[in-house]
């Protein structure tokens, strides 16, 4: 068997932070997964960070079936320290963190678009014109 | 019970899918297959700016293209339920091997990926 699979098989029916690739942070339990690390996830969360202000929020969101290939990285959460929030973040209403990290992502995006404009003017043609990570 | 057989056992049932590009699709599951291609019915698209809205009486989806599902909670009882039954059926012993059991003298050595092993 692939050690991965036997990490795999270790961590189900456990408490997880999945990150997938588009930066979506998702904690569930691990109920199954496959050779592909197709993952299913009960009672999930989503955790969604304004990480200027150094809020976050929760959303319910259940059930999940994750495709192996967007999984970034997983990792199994300590349950001891599962209720502490390290300093200075704070939770806060759904509304509220939701609209800040938008206006985040719109910042970033908005900074990627002119640095790949800016790169241009100098005859460097789309190094990150592929896919961006987060 | 693995993450494909969920899905199956989601046939019939409300589901969400979210697609790499960002794109959602609302609808119901009519069919599926080990690659992960579905097909629904009565989908509502949403866009990747969460703002346009599109409905379709059918769609098909190519697995590759899928980011994630999200489906009703109750399927993992009914999948629960399903394998009981399944077990049942094949005379309670030997039900929950659900690998192993190969029906000619060789297996499937050799190949790579066992993509299109089918486990009955």
């Amino acid at each position: 068997m692939f050690t991965t699979a036997a990490q795999l098989l270790d961590l189900t029916d456990k408490k997880l932070l999945v990150i997938l690739r588009d930066g979506r942070k998702l904690i569930g339990v691990l109920r199954s997964w496959d050779q592909f690390a197709n993952l299913v996830l009960q009672d999930t969360i989503e955790r969604v960070y304004a990480e200027n202000e150094k809020v976050f929020a929760s959303v319910p969101r259940g059930l999940y079936l994750v495709r192996g290939e967007n999984v970034l990285m997983l990792g199994e959460i300590d349950l001891d320290k599962d209720d502490y929030v390290p300093e200075p973040y704070r939770e806060e209403s759904t509304n509220v963190v939701d609209a800040l990290h938008r206006k985040e992502i719109k910042e970033q995006k908005d900074k990627e678009k002119s640095t790949r404009a800016k790169l241009q003017a100098f005859g460097f043609e789309g190094e990150l014109a592929g896919e961006v990570m987060f | 019970m693995l993450p494909l057989g969920l899905l199956n056992a989601a046939i019939g049932h409300p589901m969400l899918v979210e697609l790499k590009d960002g794109e959602t699709l609302n609808g119901h599951l009519v069919n599926c297959d080990t690659w992960m291609n579905l097909t629904l019915k009565e989908v509502v698209q949403t866009m990747p700016d969460g703002e346009h809205f599109f409905r379709l009486p059918e769609v098909y989806v190519r697995g590759n293209n899928i980011k994630y599902l999200r489906v009703p909670d109750e399927i993992v009882d009914l999948v629960k339920e399903q394998q009981q039954r399944d077990q049942a059926s094949r005379g309670g012993r030997g039900g929950s091997n659900q690998r192993g059991d190969h029906h000619g003298g060789r297996g499937d050595r050799g190949r790579g990926d066992n993509r299109g092993v089918v486990r009955h």
